[in-house]
């Protein structure tokens, strides 16, 4: 365990070291972990104490359940202390100041060019930075100009042949720090070399950790969990940040989950460990819990925008429309032309139905971010609500172009498909869904109804879904219900029978009752008296009896027949001859 | 979507274009003097208008020239004025310093226009007239111009400098890209050492790669580089007659880079200007023909032209066509995943009313999308990659998808598909297949047979075809239908009770009635303004045309002109036939050398096949040529013996490597067979017949028409073996399964296998009845050759049943011999003759010291005949013969020659080893 006394220092020399380097967001990153590690004695102030209590109440609810019962994974590991580096300089020369300040008003090119002849490292990096972030300004501005009729045009980063070759140029003799590293990285990745940006990328990283953006760079190009294990990295605590966040993005949420708690141990009050634990949470489906988070998160971070897109979504799940609509007014004030902002407020006006004006949202956070893929999926589904089926097919479609592994939009791909009446063709995009998420019962439930409808009609196909779908807890209880009446379609009655006792444990279970019920119920004592087994078909008919409607008068006769079977009389002859 | 519909049809100012302008400049400069300056005649200064007449004609092509091209042009236009053009091009561009001059230019365009209204015009004028082609051009530009924005004025401005740049740098610019790779592969092994390139070509890859351009070649290797720069100058070349041949090839691109039209150059023109539409979808449309006409030969790489629609679609994200030329190329380098993926991937985004001409833009449509053609694009491809199941599957719910959304246009297609499918798969298979489906369609006929639904398929697809106006499907449904009629045997459709008459016929009138129909098409279509045209191929061809007659040609223009006639040449450039159409006649050539082998005429088969070899060679399809071959070779192994066969086989089998070989493969093993059951080498044709046998079972299902053939074959060996039971035994049940799965034709052939049988059996009573039955057959079903060679089994069964019936067999030969002789194969010919022969010897009232010569003919016929078909046991047969003649003539020595003959054939004939290893 990485004693918190050196966390704390290793991170605030770094928040220094970055942001002198203007990498902002790293900075920023850095200084919400700095306040996330546990409270340092040394220097207690009354507004510390009162942000940490603020949240120790919710947090002692939720810890007893597991963070503690998990065993810590490195205890007594020692993890390779990486030594901060010097500043190569201690006092910052005149044109690093004056090209600082260029930089913090935005005028990129100007202080790239302040610092032409410079040779401290600070100064090469904020140079070829500057020069980076000229070429990317640049660019969007062209995309805008050159959009031709086709959509994209080729705008590219002017300066990203110069920047490779001067990069190239200093990392063969040696003289490119880990700064220059991660930009020589970046600029390899955007050159689509990918292999060589992983290796200056890791090289950056290994030799300083502390700059998250390298390590999100990182993680974009690890589509894969082999390309994740091949890479060689020092033991850091840093490294555990990425790891988590690795796997979250490879949709390994339980090995997610089990890295950012053990960080907890460290940063007990990270927002962002809080934030991303929430995510995986939300893959899992556990929504009741990630509300909660998201409310402990809004308290102690009330301007938080970042991922508030994900509690939005889990309140349309619960379908709080209060809460979402405090929640988009908040983001709203807050920020209105962030993606995540406009995704909320399109959730919000889709819970209401009004349709249109979530497109409208959709559409602009889109504008904002177009490869915001949650932003593509939403709109497919509004796209359907308003049975407009191609624009719903290509929104979906441009999800699963992001980012092909998402199943909400191969779902939503065939669920268009089927409304057009074409189920075979959907029953691809089922498959396809289903292979990124083989164990959620309603895909498969959704495939097998795709099988049962009137133009296939292939049912042996469903039953196997169905089957499936058992087998993964299926939570609405439809596929046994489905089985059940599908074998009783085809005649096969034993199967059908149990199929529906099944059914019926499980309604017994949740204390639910309802025609389904009655079905079950009405079936299981006729089939139960039909193959001679008078006391369970009783059992049913009894139980029957308690509710009233035509199903009693049934069960009743039926309890009639099986008297008369009993004692042996054709019930035949007891109809005609009066007693 | 939307990307079709936003800006259709958009014109962008480009610096080519700006050079037009230029040269418009020169050519109708605004003073209006008589003759302007630099021209010393007025044919002289035709010749530039007819120039820039073409250059504008071809701005919608999707390749710009590059400056030095034009340069180069303007050398063979221009003769002697041609440095002054040259210099005063390059200065016109050397003097547009900022943004500012190009205003000034534009302002200067609009002065060489003409008034429109002025009405006086002096005879020697020159007045660029508003509405004329140059005018509309000139005014198109203006207007592209002004509609710019003060950075579209920028863009143009710094497109204009890499323009001039280029030419200048043009000659350094092949090292450079080499260089460029270079390093590049040196840079991945992260060998730093060897960077040192010169810094001239540094500068120059920094210059062009600053310019806004992807090298496109900056991760493939070298080979592959090469590779594409063969093939896209060949499509630039001449996509229609792109050679096939390797030789070809390495011409085209040695001319090519000559002309320096690299592939890496285009695609540099491409990502520097935006083009219009028009020009994108025209040459796409160019490089689906490609794909398609490509993927036979070997050299056509699909690796290349996919990393090319990679880069298109980097470029032009909302143009949704690529996918479908993606799925295209997957599909035929056999990438079922790929080609899946890019066929879900157009249809979604595109919801089928992007590229697809068979449809006409209606705007009620557009509400649902045309996902039902994707469901028959689906469909068909399942068939092509074997999943015939999938693909009936499919095809059904297009059928009811189309019927619901009233798409009578799909309907019509996806019935056709569906009966070709049907059709094609084979009887066995299809009856197992068509009993799952819940079709509409199919399950109203539940209880015909497959056969029977083909035909009303077809029919049904006919009649929605013909009220559309589908000319392409017309046709193509005619020829269907001509196959069907040809192939399957009518029977009279009531046929109730015992007096209904059984009989079977085929109709040879209605195939011809229906290949002709199907041939009507290009009549058709070169009336009818159509829809297929493709402005942007169109335009380039006007190009060349006009480069034609002057000085020599940019282009390798004559490397096709050899091979296509004259006539379609100009089809080529003035009507534009589309490679389907020209495809489609082509077919129903091959079907008209079909039935005409069908009905017993092979001069008449082979005169079809190589009329469609010549004429439609070129833009057939790789499975129509193969079937080509297929049956020129056929008729060498007849007509000229096995060894110009096996020859030609070769050819044929490099030809068609990359294919499935299944049809070749067929062929070989049937040559193989004959040629082995010929020389006596019968454990050789058991082995080649069991192939055989193999072939006719797939995993796709049994092809019962190849089953029939396999024992058929067997039957042959067997009686070839002399196990005469055993033959007849194989030759019952073979009639059986023809009876059972209602292949009446093949029935002909095994009644005449039979007769045979007894009748080399000796049982020449038994014989007789199936030899009837069997001419009786062919006279029904019009199959005259079979039927000729059935009269001389009747009459060689007539002669076996004595001497005395001599005169009879020989009064059925002489009337079946015109037959014969003209149509058929040496063998029969050779039999006809020893038979004859035979008959004159065996007849009591024939001397043969009066009339040796009618005999001696006959018999040196057969005997050159069957030398070269290396039919050892016949060819023993006549020296036999001829010796005996010989003989009784007393001619000694030529009665030894022919014993000697007679010996060789013999031992041969016992020892056939030797034939078998030059076989194997």
């Amino acid at each position: 365990m990485v004693s918190k006394e050196s966390c704390r220092n290793e991170i605030r020399a770094a928040i220094r070291q970055l942001s002198d380097r203007c990498l902002y967001s790293a900075a920023k990153w850095a200084g919400e972990q700095l306040v996330g590690i546990e409270q340092d004695p040394s220097n207690f102030t009354p507004s510390n104490t009162r942000f940490q209590r603020g949240s120790s109440s919710i947090r002692r609810r939720f810890s007893t359940n597991e963070s503690i019962s998990t065993p810590q994974p490195s205890v007594g590991f020692s993890q390779a202390a990486t030594p901060l580096p010097e500043e190569d300089e201690t006092i910052d020369g005149d044109l690093y100041l004056l090209a600082k300040s260029y930089f913090d008003c935005r005028e990129y090119r100007r202080a790239s060019h302040v610092l032409r002849d410079q040779t401290s490292k600070k100064s090469v990096f904020l140079h070829f930075y500057a020069l980076y972030l000229a070429g990317e300004k640049r660019k969007e501005e062209e995309m805008i100009e050159l959009e031709g009729p086709l959509g994209k045009s080729n705008a590219i980063n002017r300066e990203l042949v110069s920047l490779e070759r001067d990069l190239s140029a200093l990392r063969r003799t040696g003289a490119i720090d880990s700064f220059g590293l991660y930009l020589y990285g970046v600029v390899l990745k955007e050159k689509g070399n990918e292999t060589l940006a992983i290796a200056s990328l890791v090289e950056s990283v290994n030799s300083y950790p502390w700059n998250w953006s390298a390590w999100s760079e990182l993680q974009s190009l690890c589509t894969s969990i082999e390309t994740l294990d091949r890479l060689n990295l020092n033991n850091h605590w840093m490294k555990d940040f990425f790891l988590g966040y690795a796997y979250q993005e490879l949709r390994m949420h339980t090995e997610s989950l089990a890295k950012y708690d053990y960080l907890q141990g460290i940063f007990s009050f990270s927002n962002y460990i809080q934030a991303q634990t929430a995510k995986a949470q939300y893959s899992l489906r556990e929504f009741d819990q990630v509300e909660i988070m998201f409310e402990e998160l809004l308290r102690n971070d009330p301007y938080r925008v970042e991922d508030m897109d994900l509690y939005s979504n889990v309140l349309y799940a619960k379908e709080a429309c209060a809460a979402l609509s405090y929640l988009a007014h908040k983001v709203f004030l807050t920020d209105k032309y962030r993606p995540e902002s406009c995704c909320i407020i399109g959730n919000y006006y889709s819970l209401k139905g009004q349709h249109e004006k979530a497109v409208m949202y959709f559409r602009r956070a889109l504008k904002l971010n177009k490869k915001y893929l949650s932003a593509w999926t939403l709109m497919g589904h509004e796209y359907v609500e308003m049975k407009n089926t191609p624009a719903a097919i290509d929104a979906y479609r441009r999800a699963v172009d992001i980012n092909p592994s998402d199943y909400r939009a191969w779902y939503g791909l065939g669920q268009a498909y089927e409304m057009m009446g074409m189920p075979f063709y959907a029953l691809h995009y089922f498959r396809k869904s289903i292979f990124f998420l083989p164990n959620d019962s309603r895909l498969w439930i959704a495939m097998a109804k795709c099988y049962q409808t009137e133009q296939l009609y292939m049912l042996e196909e469903a039953i196997k879904c169905y089957k499936r779908a058992v087998n993964c807890t299926d939570t609405e209880g439809i596929a046994l219900n489905q089985l059940a009446k599908l074998h009783q379609k085809l005649g096969r009655n034993e199967e059908a029978a149990y199929y529906f006792e099944k059914d019926l444990e499980r309604m017994d279970a949740e204390g639910l009752e309802g025609p389904n019920m009655f079905e079950a119920l009405v079936f299981l004592a006729t089939h139960f008296k039909n193959h001679k087994k008078f006391e369970e078909a009783e059992v049913y008919c009894t139980r029957l009896l308690d509710y009233s409607g035509p199903e009693k008068e049934k069960a009743k006769s039926l309890l009639r027949g099986i008297r008369m079977a009993q004692t042996g009389f054709p019930s035949m002859d007891l109809e005609h001859f009066p007693i | 979507m939307a990307g079709l519909t936003r800006t259709a049809g958009a014109f962008a100012v480009t610096p080519h274009k700006i050079s037009v302008c230029i040269l418009l400049q020169i050519y109708a400069p605004s003073a209006q003097m008589s003759l302007p300056f630099p021209f010393s005649s007025v044919s002289q200064h035709n010749r530039l208008g007819l120039y820039l007449l073409s250059l504008t004609k071809s701005c919608d092509d999707i390749f710009e020239p590059k400056l030095e091209e034009l340069i180069n042009q303007l050398r063979d236009v221009g003769e002697e004025m041609d440095a002054w053009l040259t210099d005063h091009l390059t200065n016109r561009f050397s003097s547009l310093a900022s943004p500012d001059d190009l205003l000034n230019f534009f302002n200067d365009m609009r002065g060489i226009l003409g008034s429109p209204d002025s009405g006086v015009v002096q005879d020697d004028q020159i007045i660029l007239d508003p509405n004329s082609n140059l005018g509309m051009f000139v005014r198109r530009c203006i207007l592209a111009f002004n509609l710019l924005s003060f950075e579209g004025v920028c863009h143009l401005f710094s497109s204009i400098e890499d323009y001039c740049k280029e030419a200048h740098s043009s000659s350094a610019q092949f090292d450079g890209s080499n260089n460029d790779l270079e390093s590049l592969t040196h840079y991945d092994q992260m060998d730093m050492e060897i960077y040192a390139i010169d810094k001239a070509t540094e500068e120059l890859e920094l210059q062009k790669n600053a310019s806004g351009s992807v090298p496109f070649h900056l991760h493939t290797p070298e080979a592959i580089f090469k590779v594409i720069e063969g093939i896209t100058s060949g499509l630039r070349v001449s996509p229609k007659e792109s050679s096939r041949t390797r030789k070809k090839i390495t011409e085209a691109t040695l001319v090519s880079s000559a002309s320096s039209s690299t592939v890496e150059d285009t695609l540099v023109d491409e990502s520097l200007f935006l083009r219009t539409n028009l020009q994108i979808q025209g040459f796409l449309m160019e490089q689906a023909d490609a794909i398609e006409t490509h993927r036979s030969s070997s050299s056509f790489s699909s690796s290349s032209i996919e990393s090319f629609l990679e880069q298109l679609q980097n470029l032009a994200p909302e143009l949704h066509r690529v996918h479908f030329l993606r799925y295209l190329n997957k599909l035929h380098s056999d990438d079922y995943f790929a080609a899946l993926d890019n066929l879900l991937r157009y249809f979604d985004y595109s919801a089928g009313t992007e590229g697809f001409d068979l449809v006409a833009p209606s705007a009620d449509c557009s509400m649902y999308g045309r996902y039902e053609i994707g469901l028959l694009c689906l469909g068909m491809m399942h068939f092509r990659f074997g999943h015939p199941n999938l693909a009936l599957e499919v095809l059904t719910e297009a059928v009811r998808v189309s019927q619901q959304l009233s798409n009578d246009t799909c309907l019509a297609y996806t019935l056709a598909a569906m009966s070709n499918l049907l059709s094609e798969m084979g009887i066995a298979s299809a009856s197992s297949v068509l009993g799952s489906s819940y079709s509409p369609v199919t399950s109203t006929a539940s209880s015909l047979s497959v056969q029977q639904r083909v035909y009303i398929l077809l029919k049904e697809s006919l009649r929605r075809a013909d009220s559309l106006k589908l000319r392409r499907l017309v046709a193509s449904n005619h020829l269907a239908m001509a196959k069907f009629e040809l192939m399957h045997v009518q029977r009279p459709l009531l046929s109730f009770g015992p007096k209904a008459s059984m009989r079977h016929k085929t109709c040879p009138v209605s195939v011809c009635k229906e290949i002709r129909l199907g041939a009507h098409l290009i009549s058709d279509f070169s009336s009818e303004s159509s829809t297929m045209t493709v402005d942007g191929s169109l335009s380039s061809a006007w190009l060349k045309d006009l480069q034609k007659p002057w000085g020599p040609p940019v282009v390798s223009q004559d490397s096709g002109s050899r091979k296509s006639s004259t006539f379609f040449k100009l089809c080529d450039h003035s009507v534009s036939i589309p490679g389907s159409v020209s495809q489609l006649i082509g077919a129903s050539y091959l079907l008209r050398a079909t039935s005409w082998e069908f009905y017993g005429s092979a001069p008449m088969a082979r005169m079809n096949t190589l009329v469609y070899a010549t004429l439609f060679g070129d833009s057939s399809s790789s499975s129509d040529a193969e079937l080509a071959y297929l049956k020129l070779i056929q008729h060498l192994a007849l007509y000229k013996g096995h060894k110009d066969a096996f020859a030609a086989l070769k050819i044929a089998e490099e030809k068609f490597l990359t294919v499935s070989k299944s049809k070749i493969l067929l062929l070989k093993l049937q040559l193989l067979h004959e040629r082995a059951l010929h020389c006596g080498n019968l454990k050789l044709a058991q082995r080649m017949c069991n192939e055989l046998g193999g072939l006719a079972s797939t995993a796709m299902g049994v092809d019962m028409e190849l089953k029939v053939e396999a024992s058929l074959r067997e039957a042959r060996i067997l009686l070839a073996a002399k196990q005469y039971s055993q033959a007849a035994n194989v030759g019952h049940s073979l009639f059986c399964t023809c009876h059972k799965f209602n292949l009446q034709i093949e029935k002909a052939s095994v009644l005449l296998l039979l007769a045979e049988i007894h009748k080399k059996s000796g049982n020449s009573v038994l014989g007789l009845p199936y030899a009837l039955a069997s001419i009786s057959f062919c006279q029904s079903f019009n199959l005259d050759l079979l039927r000729a060679s059935a009269t001389l089994t009747l009459a060689e069964l007539w002669l076996g049943l004595g001497s005395n019936h001599a005169k009879r067999a020989l009064d059925l030969l002489h009337g079946a011999f015109p037959m014969i002789l003209g149509h058929g194969g040496l063998e029969l010919r050779a039999r006809a003759y020893i038979f004859e022969a035979n008959c004159y010897l065996s007849d009591p009232s024939f001397s043969v010291s009066t009339d040796s010569d009618t005999v001696l003919d006959s018999l040196r016929q057969a005997s050159d005949e069957l030398e070269s078909l290396e039919y050892h046991e016949l060819a023993a047969e006549a020296s036999y013969l001829m010796a005996m003649v010989y003989d009784k003539l007393g001619r000694v020595e030529e009665r030894e020659e022919a014993a000697s003959l007679f010996k060789k054939h013999i031992i041969a004939l016992e020892n056939p080893q030797d034939v078998e290893q030059n076989m194997a």
